[in-house]
């Protein structure tokens, strides 16, 4: 299906977020769009897909037809479906009746059928599901699977992926590259917006940069990724030196440390972790990192072993002790459970404060806020929603609600879906944090360069075995993507310090 | 924003002509006329002075509820159970009444402890519904419902059984308390100032702890997000217990008002249905503690001013109940059109 | 999003206001009471009134505990109510479903005061359920005069006197009604089992049980039977009438009497519920009656299974109340009237009555004649000796009971199943 996309505008009150684009995608073309956060891209994409309506005067086309979307209801029987940045699924529901929303047909959905598609398009694309699991039982990068899933089913012949590599692992990625570059056979054309720019470079046909709300140049292959990163940002940056740090004394003492949950067992672990040291987590999701941190943190309670914090005996303990003893986690689900929508920046920085007496001072408030906001250079007001914002002003928001002292920090995902700049910032921040209060961060991230780019050592989980940790400053990507995919395990042998 | 506000006013407006529309329509269909039906309930409600006082005295346990169901609403909770804890209220009341009437202690002292004593009663009336919910995993509207249920038997049960009048076994409640243990009158009308100033009391004392305290904030953050506001440190279930607390406390001084003030005994509807209509009147003024007043106010002067329905028009008075109804619906219904035009609109 | 939502009731409040303000104005302070009275009833009445006399008719006021259509004890008041507008220049302002449940929140006597702020110069309490607060208005009101159906504050033989100058007390001599339908129910039983659908329990309630009772044990004995075979059972709701949730619901009651063996169910309740499933289960294959209460008409609720039904005609005795009010004469007394023995279903004079149904035979209608009539001679079954429902002697052999020991009647009497509910 061929898209032309005519003098697109979009006010959102005074912001101009879409400034007259004009893009034509040829049918059975895998189109980029590259863009850092706040370039216009999801607005674009929302656009297209119905979710928002576009100034008077902007005009879609659909294989030469002019089109008007009032919702994204009306954009998929156009055949147009769009997959979110976070899946918009419905986590208490079984997976297969979440397949079921939106489909047409009676009130009665005939479930054997579904159930079969369901399977035969699973094992299609090689993603192994159970379609009567729940889908809150998933990963973030299973949801994203299964809403893939979903929107082909539902018929989508121009697919837009919003930043659809954040979540999921390599193996994953490569498991969809492979799917989305057979699309453009059967004549369906796929939108992929990302700011992550090999992904674009290794499966893009033609790259659309966005900047600023206007689209800055079109490109074809041989891609030249400087060029690329100077249209998105106007100079060239990159991630810039590892940087070896002086650890301190031990902050967290894992010993013999055994986790188990229905899906999954974890056992004994040991780790000591430093005062200044960095611990990257890798592995597919839902290896066992995740349980991990969350034990970290108290979250998770263990089946055995015991945790030990500043050389306290935090085992069995509840988040909030371990809280109190200077650990914060960062979820990866921001809005779902980092920060609470519907509250401003202002009241979270107050809420992350200790109560000084019985009522607030508004003042302080508003001074911490601007404070906060300015140091943590957050693009919003004090008086701000935490909806409000972007993705990556919601992470640095998180990151100013950190407490102090602080003594180990946790975060599942830190960057994800943030552009290069942002990841940069967020992470020297961090980094700072951790100097001045002499804390460690253990984190968990698909993005292998971002782990050995930050980490100091690296644990690997496969299906819950956990490697040995590595250096960082001596192992490969390539070594940790064979150990993700379960390979060369024999070596590394299990865990421990 | 200014744009904005006036948008929403327009909203509004649109949603209480609606109502008012569609109760007019009601009316005109059953051959009343409706301005001859809106005159008589003002007049009814604000006509004269001992009217008014008539409004207050529902006004006044109405704010109570009103006042509580802010502080569940704001933590996330749905205290349907509210109107079970007026009555527990009116029943801890009545109990301290029965215990301490002949106990010779000055019947000021008696009627605070009595009052007190209903707070408490519907605080723990209230706290069951939070053990439910917290521990038991009894969604608390469930939960709030079936202790309802029990509250009316437990009435029933005592009005019928151990505090029964003398002789008497009949729906009419328990024997009068002699006037000196009532909440004094003003002279000629039937609302005690001291009424008043218990409801005002508590409304100022919940908009402060909503809109200026540490506890306000936290509370509001487990409402809008349980799961962050515990990783944010706050202790999420013991928040939602506290929140169950103040609303049963308030509820149960509604309670207390009601015998006190009111019946000056336990009577089975004993509540009133206050307890419902304070969800209604939580509902309109979505958590805006400051404007639980004036709607509370007008919900009172619409159910004591349709009194005059009946009597003066041979109308039904439960027209104010549908009135009611018709406009939290509609307000609720311009509130939703309101929220998906306006994110199309972005 | 909703942050101006409250703003709404304000403007609801304005709106009120203003509409009523418009649609107010012309006729807004003269003629106020006139306009508005525009019931079907109020229009009938007005040329008559003119024509009697020029002057202002006499407005009383009425709390019905019921619905002023229940076909039982608020209706038989509504239409003394009528009576007396007939009868006298005199006009009606009433409110029915007085009562905490269908009217929360409000006091009987916070809505006498309502109907006083529309005219009422006297106000008519209906229930035992308003006596306190009858007494609470009458003090507060001492010009306004007052009727306390059913009460027995102004009684100065009785145990709870108080003077209070604007209020009456009356009361008709149901005992009569009582006994004569407990004579039907006893004539009329195959099982030699009756059932009494029992109000609430008080002295009024008990009395008027045991009266049943009298009733059918004399009747019962009189024809022949062995006194021994008669069962008489009262089961009590909790109130004058069904409120769900609260009381026990009368259909259950009688359902459960009929289903027993029982096949006789005399209403002691505000509406005759009875007699709709006396009709189910005579339907259904077993023969079943039933005897009403309170209304004169009340056996059209299912004629076929009506044995007749014991009224009050409160008409008379309220329009003397209502004329000497209104004239100046007004006297504060406890009016305890019996039936008209000349004519008991006399609408004029008679404060109760009597009207046998379609179900009583022709034989058993001849006996209960024979009963009234024996009655109107003299017959006083509250004669010793009677034991109360414990054992204890109440009136010795011979021993007539006077009005204080038949008001007063602490308990059940002997021989009747159910609850005293005494101490």
């Amino acid at each position: 299906m061929n898209v032309e996309l005519k003098n697109i505008h979009k006010h959102f009150g005074s912001v101009h977020a879409n400034k007259g684009i004009n893009l034509n995608i040829p049918t059975g073309t895998i189109q980029g769009i590259l863009g850092e956060n706040g370039a216009g891209k999801s607005t674009l994409m929302k656009i297209l897909s119905g979710f928002i309506q576009p100034d008077s005067g902007s005009e879609v086309f659909l294989d030469g037809k002019p089109v008007v979307m009032h919702s994204p209801a009306d954009a998929i029987k156009y055949g147009v479906g769009m997959l979110h940045q976070d899946p918009l699924d419905f986590p208490p529901m079984k997976l297969l009746d979440n397949f079921l929303l939106g489909l047409p047909g009676g009130i009665f959905p005939n479930r054997k059928e579904a159930t079969q598609d369901f399977s035969l398009l699973a094992r299609e694309y090689g993603f192994t599901f159970d379609p009567e699991n729940y889908v809150d039982s998933l990963t973030v990068g299973e949801r994203q699977q299964l809403e893939i899933m979903r929107l082909l089913f539902l018929g989508a012949r121009v697919f837009i992926l919003d930043e659809p590599t954040t979540g999921i692992s390599a193996g994953q990625k490569e498991k969809l590259f492979a799917t989305l570059k057979k699309f453009p056979e059967q004549a369906m054309t796929v939108i992929f917006v990302s700011h992550k720019l090999e992904d674009v470079e290794s499966l893009c046909d033609r790259v659309a940069v966005l900047r600023g709300g206007e689209l800055v140049g079109e490109t074809q292959p041989p891609y030249v990724t400087s060029k690329l990163v100077e249209m998105m940002f106007g100079k060239e940056i990159t991630l810039g030196e590892r940087q070896p740090v002086q650890t301190g004394g031990v902050v967290l003492s894992m010993k013999n440390v055994s986790l188990e949950d229905v899906r999954m067992k974890v056992k004994n672990v040991s780790l000591d972790v430093r005062a200044g040291e960095v611990i990257g987590l890798a592995g597919m999701e839902g290896s066992g990192q995740g349980m991990f941190i969350r034990a970290c943190s108290g979250l998770m309670r263990p089946v055995g072993g015991r945790i030990e914090l500043k050389d306290k005996d935090l085992t069995g303990k509840s988040y909030h002790t371990f809280k109190r003893a200077g650990v914060n986690f960062l979820p990866a689900a921001r809005l779902e459970e980092g920060l609470v929508p519907g509250l401003n920046l202002t009241e979270h920085f107050i809420l992350a404060e200790e109560p000084k007496g019985l009522f607030i001072d508004r003042m302080m408030g508003q001074q911490l806020a601007e404070e906060r906001i300015k140091s943590f250079n957050i693009r919003g007001k004090p008086h701000s929603t935490v909806e409000s914002l972007s993705g990556g002003n919601q992470q640095r928001a998180e990151l100013a609600l950190l407490q102090s002292p602080l003594s180990l920090v946790l975060l599942e995902h830190p960057t994800r879906g943030l552009d290069i700049e942002s990841v940069i910032y967020i992470w020297s921040k961090l980094k700072d944090r951790c100097k001045t209060d002499g804390a460690a961060i253990i984190f968990i991230s698909s993005d292998l360069e971002e782990i050995l780019q930050y980490s100091d050592r690296v644990l690997v989980f496969f299906n819950g075995k956990v490697s040995a940790p590595l250096d960082a400053g001596k192992t490969t990507v390539e070594e940790l993507g064979q150990l993700i995919g379960g390979k060369g395990w024999a070596d590394k042998g299990e865990a421990h310090d | 924003m200014i744009k904005d506000r006036f948008g929403n006013l327009a909203y509004q407006l649109a949603a209480l002509l609606l109502a008012f529309g569609v109760v007019s329509l009601i009316l005109i269909s059953v051959d009343a006329s409706p301005s001859e039906t809106y005159k008589n309930i003002f007049k009814g409600s604000f006509g004269e002075m001992r009217k008014f006082a008539e409004v207050l005295v529902a006004f006044v346990p109405l704010l109570l509820v009103t006042a509580g169901l802010l502080v569940t609403f704001s933590s996330g909770l749905w205290n349907i159970g509210v109107e079970g804890q007026v009555v527990l209220g009116a029943i801890a009341t009545t109990w301290v009444y029965r215990l301490l009437l002949e106990s010779g202690l000055p019947p000021g002292l008696i009627i605070a402890l009595a009052i007190l004593g209903g707070m408490v009663g519907g605080a723990i009336w209230a706290a069951l519904a939070g053990i439910l919910k917290v521990f038991g995993g009894v969604n608390e509207i469930f939960g709030g419902l079936g202790l309802n249920f029990v509250s009316t038997a437990l009435t029933i049960y005592l009005i019928f059984g151990p505090w029964k009048r003398p002789g008497v076994a009949s729906m009419s409640g328990t024997v009068p308390f002699p006037d000196e243990f009532s909440l004094p009158l003003l002279a000629n009308l039937r609302i005690s100032p001291w009424a008043l100033v218990i409801a005002f009391v508590g409304i100022v004392v919940i908009y402060f702890l909503l809109q200026g305290t540490y506890f306000g904030l936290r509370l509001k953050a487990v409402g809008k997000n349980f799961r962050a506001a515990y990783l944010l440190g706050i202790p999420t279930w013991q928040y939602a217990m506290y929140s169950f607390l103040i609303c049963g406390a308030l509820a149960g001084a509604a309670g207390a008002v009601q015998v006190a003030a009111v019946y000056h005994r336990l009577i089975p509807s004993i509540s009133s249905g206050y307890g419902y209509l304070g969800l209604m009147v939580a509902m309109l003024i979505n958590y805006q503690a400051l404007w639980a007043v004036p709607v509370a106010l007008f919900f009172a002067a619409l159910n004591i001013g349709s009194i005059q329905l009946p009597i003066v028009m041979k109308l039904d008075s439960s027209l104010s109940g549908v009135l009611q109804g018709v406009l939290v619906l509609f307000v609720l219904l311009a509130a939703g059109v309101r929220q998906k035009f306006g994110r199309k609109a972005q | 999003m909703r942050t101006y939502l409250a703003r709404l009731a304000m403007l609801a409040m304005a709106l009120m206001l203003v509409l009523s303000a418009c649609g107010g104005q012309p006729a807004a302070t003269e003629e106020a009471p006139a306009a508005t009275e525009e019931a079907p009833a109020a229009t009938e009445e007005a040329p008559a009134a003119t024509e009697e006399a020029p002057a202002e008719p006499f407005v009383f006021g009425m709390l019905l505990v019921g619905p002023y259509n229940d076909n039982g004890w608020s209706q038989a008041h509504y239409e003394a109510g009528l009576y007396v507008e007939e009868k006298f220049n005199a006009k009606m302002i009433y409110l029915d479903k007085v009562n905490p449940a269908d009217r929360p929140g409000t006091t009987p006597d916070q809505l006498a005061e309502e109907l006083v702020a529309q005219g009422a110069k006297l106000v008519i309490f209906n229930s035992d359920d308003m006596k306190d607060a009858s007494t609470t208005f009458a003090k507060a009101n001492p010009d306004v005069y007052v009727i306390m159906a059913s009460g027995d504050q102004v009684w100065e033989d009785g145990k709870v006197y108080e003077p209070i100058p604007n209020l009456t007390n009356i009361m008709g001599r149901m005992e009569y009604g009582k006994m004569i339908g407990g004579c039907a129910a006893a004539l009329s039983t195959e099982t030699g089992k009756i059932g009494y659908l029992g109000p609430l329990i008080n002295d009024e309630t008990r009395r008027l049980a045991a009266s049943a009772y009298l009733g059918a044990k004399h009747c019962w004995e009189q024809a022949g039977n062995d006194p021994a075979a008669l069962e008489f059972k009262v089961t009590w709701i909790g109130f004058w009438f069904h409120i769900p949730g609260f009381t026990t619901d009368p259909v259950d009651v009688s359902k459960d009497f009929y289903s027993t063996g029982f096949d006789v169910v005399i209403s002691g309740i505000d509406n005759p519920v009875n007699l709709a499933e006396a009709q189910k289960f005579t339907a259904e294959g077993t023969p079943s009656t039933g005897v009403a209460y309170d209304y004169v008409a009340a056996c059209s609720a299912a004629p076929d299974v009506c044995l007749g039904v014991p009224y009050f005609n409160w008409g008379p005795d309220y329009l003397t109340a209502i004329m000497s009010a209104a004239d100046g004469t007004w006297e504060s007394q406890f009016i305890f009237s019996g039936p008209d023995w000349s004519d008991i279903n006399n609408h004029d004079t008679s404060a109760i009555g009597f009207v046998k149904g379609d179900a009583l035979s022709d034989e058993n209608a001849a006996a209960l004649d024979a009963f009234i009539a024996d009655l109107a001679g003299g017959l006083n079954l509250w004669t010793g000796p009677i034991n109360l429902q414990d054992g204890t002697a109440y009136l010795a052999d011979g021993e007539e009971a006077t009005d204080q020991q038949v008001w007063y009647l602490p308990q059940l009497l002997e021989g009747m199943q159910g609850l005293s509910a005494s101490e």
